[in-house]
């Protein structure tokens, strides 16, 4: 370490330092990153438990720097710069926005707890949830209308963070699965920078990831210290090995991909399309002539078994990035009147996965109802 | 002495494919004799106007539902507070089914129970003459006005309905040419045979009949006369909206 660093931060995990003259690079870069040194503490239920992990601070940086490579890669923006030594990275500076975004694809640690599922039970659809950085609170669990109460950010933030998480969670599930891990679940953090752009920030690792062993669902993360569960060290070495490994992988088919032409899908620069479908009725206390016409029409051709009809509109939105809550909001503003329509909705990832990945999996979108 | 009359000053909203927007400025203009002048869709200043005339025809090529891409123009943003001073709203058809769009008026527009475009003359009755827009109108009296529509079945809650009746707010009813509000008279199935309502402060009337289409004796009937006179005689009488700055009412004569 050098002397003439200054120290903006000291987290449980982490360090922020501002670096020291010449050490990142040009002054423009210096003032525009910090360095962040992980640390071998590890502490657990909000601070409550403490202890070390030898080599954890080595492995989450080289993971972490790994992982976000792969995802800039992929298209999805964060702060990383690149490694500093085995322990300290260089990363852009951001303000974080206080929000801790949880995606869930298998049911374990508190979500199990709260919802009172078995842990390790597959969820139907993957769950995200916001958490509100905030020690003195307990890192409250949050809705988006509490996000909002808050101030904590804006609408259009609040989309970007979740389709950015989704889109992750997606590029990482695959690309770890093929290291033999299973992504249980993770946490990101955000952070705005000076032109205000939302980028991924803080670390993944196996502090803030649950990894389980693709085939013996042995655990590979923090919830060894967690539980005591042994072999801890040997947990955070072995997950920088598979991920090592992967990474080796990832890269030569990025080239092939490159090599073979083609631009950058679009998935790659950031943005998660998905196609929405929209389905639009008159409630059924409302009487409807077209339908009561069709019904006659299809009678008098003999299909007896029609009991009754009903028709409706059906409208399919493109959309640059996912967010079924703002679908949900066009339906109620413009595409249904509420006094005599109801809507129904499916949103659904609109690229190819990456390749090795598992496919996104059942429809992501939620259904909305008139009211 | 007397000063010449003052001119009721009507605005009538060009939408994009509107196409009555030019029978309404002929009727209150040339006929009626006010001033008339015509309000671009994306206008979003309605000072000095006493009556805002939403006129029919089609907008935005009725996409989706009659009048819901035209209730989010910018004017209609406008035509609320124009409301809230006070300001007297005539939606006609297609105008009466941006009101609904827009909740300024409760209920909504189906689809004709026939599926079919009707355009005929029919008999409305005039169920409230206490209001600024059939002051000039006898109670009950009976009126030949056109209509011209595919999407002018009103339908709303029975308690809204029910509300609507018992507080006077349906002012006309299509009725047969004896006065009765019967189901062959109905030509759109609207619930109760409503024709026109007007919102609970009395200032917005929408009605799927054409009035405007019906000044002139030459052109068949000029019963549309009843409703612009009592416009007419109603800001004559009461004065035009609170302006938006204080001290610029819009009427000079007090009733
Ligand atoms: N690019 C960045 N710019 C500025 N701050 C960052 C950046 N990336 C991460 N941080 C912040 O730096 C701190 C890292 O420290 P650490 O993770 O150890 O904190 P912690 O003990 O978990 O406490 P908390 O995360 O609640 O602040 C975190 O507050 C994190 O939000
Ligand atoms: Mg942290």
């Amino acid at each position: 370490m050098d002397d003439s660093r200054r120290k903006l931060y000291e987290g449980k995990a982490k360090i922020v330092w501002e670096a020291g003259p010449g050490e990142a690079g040009p002054g423009a870069e210096a003032a525009r990153t910090y360095i962040v040194e992980y640390k071998d503490d590890a502490t657990a239920f909000d601070g409550k438990k403490r202890g070390r992990i030898g080599g954890k601070g080595r492995v989450n940086n080289l993971v972490s720097a790994l992982l976000f490579d792969l995802l800039e890669r992929e298209g999805v923006p964060t702060h990383f710069v690149r490694t500093l030594g085995d322990r300290e990275m260089l990363v852009r500076r951001v303000k974080i926005i206080p929000v801790e975004v949880v995606v869930r694809n298998v049911a374990a640690g508190s979500l199990a707890k709260r919802l009172g599922l078995e842990e390790g039970a597959p969820l139907a659809r993957t769950v995200l949830e916001h958490y509100y950085k905030s020690d003195e609170l307990g890192d409250p669990l949050i809705n988006r209308y509490h996000l909002r109460t808050l101030d904590l950010a804006a609408d259009p933030e609040i989309d970007r963070m979740e389709s950015l998480a989704l889109r992750i969670n997606d590029i990482l599930g695959g690309a770890l699965e093929e290291c033999g891990l299973r992504l249980i679940d993770f946490k990101l953090e955000f952070g705005r920078t000076d032109t205000g752009e939302v980028i991924l920030a803080d670390e993944i690792s196996p502090d803030t990831c649950r990894f389980w062993d693709t085939e013996t669902n042995e655990k590979l993360d923090k919830d060894r210290f967690r539980r005591d569960l042994g072999d801890v060290e040997e947990a955070y070495e072995e997950v920088l090995r598979r991920v090592t490994a992967g990474a080796e992988k990832w890269r030569v088919r990025r080239r092939g991909a490159r090599a073979s032409g083609g631009e950058r899908p679009a998935h790659a620069r950031g943005e998660w399309p998905a196609h929405a479908r929209v389905f639009v009725t008159l409630k059924s206390t409302v009487l409807d002539p077209q339908g009561a016409a069709v019904e006659n029409a299809l009678r008098t051709l003999g299909y007896d078994e029609v009991k009754s009809v009903r028709v409706g509109k059906f409208i399919t939105l493109e959309l640059t990035h996912l967010s079924p809550e703002r679908v949900d909001e066009m339906c109620r503003r413009l595409l249904a009147n509420p006094v005599i329509e109801d809507y129904r909705f499916e949103v659904v990832p609109a690229t190819a996965p990456p390749a090795g990945s598992p496919p996104p999996g059942a429809p992501t979108g939620t259904g909305g109802k008139g009211q | 002495m007397t000063p010449a009359p003052r001119r009721v000053r009507f605005g009538v909203v060009v939408f994009p494919g509107s196409n009555c927007d030019a029978d309404a400025h002929h009727a209150i203009g040339n006929v009626m004799g006010q001033k008339v002048e015509y309000v671009w869709h994306g206008r979003t200043d309605l000072e000095g106007f006493d009556c805002i005339v939403l006129p029919g025809g089609f907008s935005y090529g009725d996409y989706l539902r009659t009048g819901a891409i035209a209730r989010f123009s910018p004017v209609m943003n406008e035509v609320a507070r124009f409301v809230e001073r006070g300001g007297l709203v005539l939606g006609i058809c297609n105008g009466f089914q941006i009101l609904l769009e827009a909740g300024m008026l409760p209920g909504a527009m189906l689809r004709n129970e026939s599926l079919q475009f009707r355009c005929l003359y029919v008999h409305l009755r005039v169920e409230n003459t206490d209001t600024p827009f059939t002051r000039a109108c006898r109670p009950g009296q009976i009126l030949r006005i056109p209509i011209a529509h595919a999407e002018g079945n009103y339908t709303a809650r029975p308690e809204v309905v029910e509300d609507l009746e018992r507080t006077g707010r349906v002012v006309f009813r299509y009725v047969n040419e004896a006065g009765e509000a019967t189901p062959e008279a109905n030509p759109n199935g609207s619930v109760a045979n409503i024709a026109g309502i007007v919102n609970a402060a009395g200032n917005v009337l929408g009605l799927m009949p054409h009035p405007e289409r019906c000044t002139e004796e030459l052109l068949g009937s000029a019963d549309g006369r009843y409703i612009f006179e009592s416009i007419v005689a109603h800001v004559l009488a009461e004065g035009g909206p609170r302006g938006p700055t204080a001290g610029s009412p819009g009427g000079g004569v007090v009733g």
